[in-house]
């Protein structure tokens, strides 16, 4: 072999272990993005436009393990589903913002709300509302509560819910509370203290 | 100059090096799936650790091991692992470790690997080879070591065994034990065996001959991290225990009564299949008060992340063997549903549970949110359980929701007495609708503002008394389950 032979084949052993560790850096790069961006992804909250009406919400505290009574005043759909889905999203951008004391994950959205037999509503969530919710039994209890209560107390009607993720039933939200079953409005109220 | 050729040539083979170069330097350390365990006999604990398969190495996770040893403060660091050990009432010992090397430090001291340390998922894996070594020069205490068995003792524990035949119609073997046993007993024709898996049982003498018309022998083996005492016959064979469990009497079995033609009654509750059979060790017969410890998640499923590099997981496994260790102290027989990090299922842990009939069963979580205790009974639909022949699966609980309450306030009040801030409530935690047994959970987070002090040894020491004592307390007021 000539030695220019061997210096071009040494600069391109070189180019190409540069090229290498560029790629292996940029992969990481990509992921650390992806992450960022899922952290930055929040529920769109319920349009602002027309006669607002003052909506319930019981929003969950890690903190003492509680739910206050919060009054809201949105602009709400006519149609009963979509006033509950908008109730609820209103519950969801509160709990997406940076300040909130029950931070529930990046990206969970309620996609549907669907009324069945008057008194049951299927809540159909997007799947980073399980996927990313924290995780533990009390902090996934609050947010079953804080759902069942909120949809209760807008509209009374409402004493059934069953909470669907990406319109599939799972067997728990985030490794411990049941999301197999209905849940009644009655039956959430003794579990947890309500602050008003 | 080269000519075109060359240059192609040359430029492949570079790239083709890089690219093997780069694959090389990030290529991950594939640890096969855990199909054995060691087993670990100890005076404070005996316990089962899963081994793992790497680069034809058998290997154990190090926190794994020293866990039920003592406290263990573990820091991974990238490639460094540096882990803190205490045992009880001796000083602090540093192990230092680093991924792929075989060297390292214990208390300051060089030590030597028989194969490199590996770091997986922010955890130490030691070699199986090594673990003698290393235990001892950590304990400064006598390890037996056998690692065709894979059994470890740690001092003098073991546990030996003398065999009696009393001939007569029909002839007895009485096996007698220093202290009381619980084996796993499976027969068939004209065997009967006892697997021990949580007794350090060895045998002066493995083998030994009969020559009686009913038992013709009996042979003693170790193998897969238990011992196993296997009695031969001439005919079907039962055992019985007495002495308070230090005596097996090995006798011959009835004969069965003729068939009867009826239709077999359905099971009290409807049981899954077994995915994952892990049946806690059944306790002595007899009336007891015997209480089921079950750590919630294990395996790949690792609960919450109290910090990067503690999962929940760990949490409540070191937190449920204190709870074990102080119901002992209380004279109380406990058994945990999971001694190793292993995945169970939420239906296969009730189905354990239900099969085990503990008097209380006891579901442990940890959080990373909020401060302190919570104790947590079923949330159940009782307005629709309606009958007592036939439990639903999902509505097991109903019948016991009145006992686990009390169980639940006998806990939080010893909390209280420890001022330990503690709330008690109703969850819709899985299992718990499952279990057909007086039931609570308990999840603990950090008494204050710092998450890690969830580990605290002090903590955790109050929490684990705290437990114990609320479930002692509740001896004599449940009714006691025979199994």
């Amino acid at each position: 072999m000539t030695r220019p032979i061997v210096i071009m084949f040494l600069v391109l052993l070189l180019i190409a272990a540069g090229l290498g560790y560029y790629a292996y850096q940029l992969r990481n790069r990509v992921a650390i993005e992806e992450q960022q961006m899922a952290r930055r992804s929040q529920v769109v909250v319920p349009p602002a436009s027309g006669p607002t009406t003052p909506v319930t919400l019981y929003v969950a505290s890690d903190a003492d393990g509680s739910l206050r009574r919060s009054q809201e005043n949105l602009a709400l759909p006519q149609e009963r589903s979509e006033r509950a889905r908008a109730v609820l999203r209103a519950l969801f951008g509160k709990y997406s913002q940076g300040s909130s004391t029950h931070p529930i994950g990046a990206g969970a959205d309620v996609r549907d709300v669907f009324l069945l037999a008057a008194n049951t509503a299927i809540v159909d969530t997007s799947p980073a509302f399980a996927d990313s919710h924290p995780s533990g039994v009390l902090v996934e209890e609050l947010t079953i509560a804080s759902i069942v209560n909120t949809l209760n107390a807008n509209d009374p009607q409402i004493t059934r819910v069953k909470i669907l993720v990406d319109g599939k039933e799972r067997d728990t939200l985030a490794g411990h509370a049941d999301l197999r079953r209905f849940y009644s409005a009655g039956s959430m109220a003794p579990a947890l203290k309500e602050t008003p | 100059m080269p000519s075109r050729q060359t240059f192609v040539v040359a430029a492949a083979i570079a790239l083709a090096l890089g690219w093997g170069a780069v694959r090389w330097l990030t290529r991950p350390t594939v640890f096969a799936q855990p199909p054995e365990q060691l087993s670990v006999y100890s005076a404070q604990s005996s316990y089962a650790v899963p081994t793992i398969t790497a680069n034809g190495q058998q290997y154990v996770g190090l926190v794994e091991l020293l866990e039920p040893l003592g406290t263990v403060n573990a820091r991974p660091d990238g490639k460094k692992y540096k882990l803190r050990f205490t045992a009880p009432g001796s000083r602090e010992l540093e192990l230092q470790f680093h991924d792929g090397k075989e060297k390292g430090k214990v208390g300051g001291k060089d030590i030597k690997l028989p194969a490199n340390f590996a770091i997986q998922n922010n955890r130490g894996y030691v070699p199986l080879s090594g673990v003698s070594e290393l235990l001892t020069r950590m304990l400064g205490t006598e390890i037996r070591y056998n690692p065709a068995a894979r059994r470890l003792f740690i001092g003098n524990i073991e546990q030996h065994f003398t065999l009696d035949l009393r001939p007569g119609a029909p002839s007895k073997l009485f096996i007698s034990f220093d202290s009381p046993v619980n084996p796993t007993i499976s027969t068939e024709p004209g065997h009967i065996r006892f697997t021990f898996r949580r007794e350090p049982v060895l045998a002066a003498v493995d083998h030994a001959s009969y020559t009686d018309p009913l038992i013709t022998g009996a042979n003693f083996s170790e193998r897969d991290g238990i011992g196993e005492l296997d009695i031969t016959g001439n005919a079907a064979l039962m055992a019985n225990f007495a002495d308070g469990g230090k005596t097996i009497i090995v006798t011959a079995a009835p004969a069965p009564p003729p068939p009867v033609l009826t239709q077999q009654p359905p099971a009290a509750i409807p049981l899954p299949p077994a995915e994952h059979p892990q049946t806690p060790a059944p306790a002595p017969a007899g009336p007891r008060f015997f209480v089921l410890i079950d750590p919630a998640h294990g395996g790949n499923e690792i609960g919450a992340a109290i910090s990067p590099t503690l999962p929940e997981k760990d949490v409540v496994l070191g937190l449920a063997r204190r709870v074990q260790r102080e119901l002992a102290n209380r004279g109380i027989n406990a058994a945990l549903l999971r001694n190793s990090d292993i995945a169970i299922s939420l239906d296969q842990r009730a189905v354990s549970a239900n099969a085990a009939r503990p008097a209380i069963y006891v579901a442990l979580h940890a959080a990373n949110t909020g401060r302190g205790v919570h104790v947590f009974t079923s949330l159940t639909d009782a307005e629709n359980y309606s009958s007592r022949d036939f439990l639903p699966w999902d509505q097991a609980q109903a019948a016991f929701l009145e006992p686990s309450a009390a169980v639940a306030g006998s806990v939080s009040a010893e909390l209280e007495a420890r001022k330990l801030p503690n709330s008690t409530m109703a969850a819709p935690l899985r299992p718990m609708n499952n279990i057909a047994a007086p039931a609570i959970a308990i999840e603990i987070a950090a008494p204050g503002d710092n998450v890690s002090e969830i580990a605290s040894n002090a903590y955790q020491e109050q929490v684990a008394q705290s437990i114990a004592a609320g479930i002692a307390a509740m001896r004599g007021k449940i009714a006691e389950v025979r199994p």
